[in-house]
């Protein structure tokens, strides 16, 4: 691997209208899986047509695979990027069979043979239009279409929401699968924070067009926890180690997201979950 | 670009067969409006292309494919040449088949060529602004262009097929058209990528 980072984000701005991602910088680090969390709205999209130079940006760099992503090489470069968006746009009247014919003469590492593999897997009806498709089937073919010219770094854009729990859980083993061998790296954004526990080396938060935290998984789970205690209690606590307080209106007590290791073990604070974290950091009360 | 033009290839002759068939059976058809009105409509479909792309945000796929805005755009001007040409095809064949029986009611080889250069023209001038703007808004403009292109050009194909005196007219048209035309098309290219380019990443 001729690179350390398969995509490293520095000081990314873009200004629109009514939105602005502001000084971004994240990396996903080679061989890994980096999940990109935020509300709708909160620039996901956004950073990902950034990353695949698709959108202007104001200022900043982008290095994907090792290359500048601005740069005259990276249109080349994208046979190694497999991109599934929220929504597989293939046109509607087109079958398996065709988008695989369009597929192969667009790729030059397209395999043909792959692609059926996956279509055989995912038991894909080979002649019937795409519009015809259920959503988890529609979702099916872009991911076999993404996986089949052999990409070394996968983006997925939303691509498990609206999906049932059978097929999502199947798409995330694929992903994982993919994510195993050598070199091989996934930028995943996702409202489900269920999958992205699931299948994530690391997490960032983008809330509201600033990215609020790009950490390790294992770490985050291990600094924070949260502490079940009364208003009164809540006072002594070690100022410095309450993240943020969510106040119970029923019964006066309180929850609060904590470093664990600046909290005594008496306060019995027990580990937060990557939801409660992310939840503590937008909607719980700021302490510091 | 291959890859694109098959797309647009499948796409075409799914949801616009209707549509093909009309332009065979009115280039088929012994008539010079019906012949010059087939090439120069085979020239609007790199619009419903397009069009057919913005409805399933085809667009938005490709562009994070390895395609260059160059290849998404000149794929769409291939295709507007093929189609056209084609047609011109088709009604320069059946022109000379009916010329066999009867002259002066089909598209004359001239006639054909200049349509040719007018749907080519009409393509150059408006790809631009939906590449800029969306199918949605060019299209408004490109019904403007071939109500004009059709009125002023309506008496000189008739000029060319029935008036002899227009020969001198047509032996100059045969020269400036084609290059105006080649001319506009290299043109209409680089700013339709500059354009797309602009909207694609705004």
């Amino acid at each position: 691997m001729e690179y350390e980072n398969a995509i490293e984000v520095r000081g990314v701005s873009r200004s629109f209208r009514d939105f602005a991602l502001r000084d971004v910088t994240l990396t996903l680090p080679g061989g890994c899986i980096l999940g990109l969390v935020g509300e709708n709205g909160a620039g996901k999209s956004t950073l990902i047509r950034l990353i695949m130079n698709t959108l202007r940006r104001d200022a900043g760099t982008i290095t994907v695979l090792g290359q500048d992503n601005a740069g005259p090489a990276f249109s080349a470069l994208k046979e190694d990027i497999g991109v599934v968006l929220d929504e597989a746009y293939f046109p509607e009247v087109l079958n398996v069979r065709q988008v695989g014919k369009v597929l192969e003469r667009t790729y030059r590492q397209w395999e043909g043979d792959l692609f059926s593999s996956y279509i055989e897997r995912f038991a894909l009806p080979w002649d019937r239009p795409f519009k015809d498709f259920s959503r988890g089937m529609k979702m099916k073919l872009a991911i076999a279409a993404a996986l089949s010219h052999r990409p070394r770094l996968l983006i997925l854009d939303e691509a498990t929401s609206g999906l049932d729990p059978i097929v999502r859980d199947e798409i995330l083993d694929l992903f994982l699968e993919f994510a195993r061998e050598e070199g091989h790296s996934i930028l995943i954004s996702s409202h489900i924070l269920s999958d992205l526990e699931k299948l994530c080396d690391y997490v960032a938060f983008l809330h509201q067009g600033q990215l609020l935290f790009c950490e390790e998984k294992d770490r985050l789970l291990e600094t924070y926890g949260i502490v079940t205690c009364t208003a009164q209690q809540l006072k002594d606590l070690p100022e410095d180690a309450v993240v943020s307080v969510e106040r119970s209106s029923q019964y006066g007590g309180v929850r609060a997201l904590v470093r664990r290791n600046e909290v005594a073990a008496s306060f019995g604070a027990e580990r937060a979950t990557i939801e409660e974290i992310i939840l503590f950091q937008v909607k719980g009360e700021r302490v510091q | 670009m291959k890859g694109l033009i098959l797309k647009d290839f499948y796409v075409l002759t799914k949801q616009m067969r209707i549509f093909l068939i009309m332009i065979v059976i009115l280039g088929l058809m012994p008539s010079i409006n019906t012949n010059v009105f087939a090439v120069v409509y085979a020239a609007m479909l790199p619009y419903t292309a397009l069009a057919y792309d913005e409805r399933s945000h085809w667009d938005t796929y490709a562009s994070m494919m390895p395609y260059t805005v160059r290849d998404l755009v000149l794929s769409k001007y291939i295709l507007g040449w093929c189609f056209t040409a084609a047609a011109a095809l088709i009604v320069l064949a059946a022109g000379e088949v009916e010329r066999q029986f009867v002259s002066g009611i089909s598209a004359s080889p001239a006639a054909t060529g200049l349509a040719l250069c007018v749907g080519t023209l009409a393509t150059a001038l408006t790809l631009p602004l939906m590449f800029r703007f969306s199918v949605e808004r060019g299209r408004m403009f490109f019904l403007l262009l071939v109500i004009v292109l059709a009125c002023g050009s309506a008496g000189l194909f008739s000029g060319i097929a029935e008036d002899p005196a227009a020969a001198v007219l047509t032996r100059r048209l045969v020269l400036i058209l084609p290059a105006a035309t080649i001319l506009c098309s290299v043109l209409s290219v680089f700013l339709s990528i500059r354009l797309y380019q602009k909207r694609m990443t705004e």
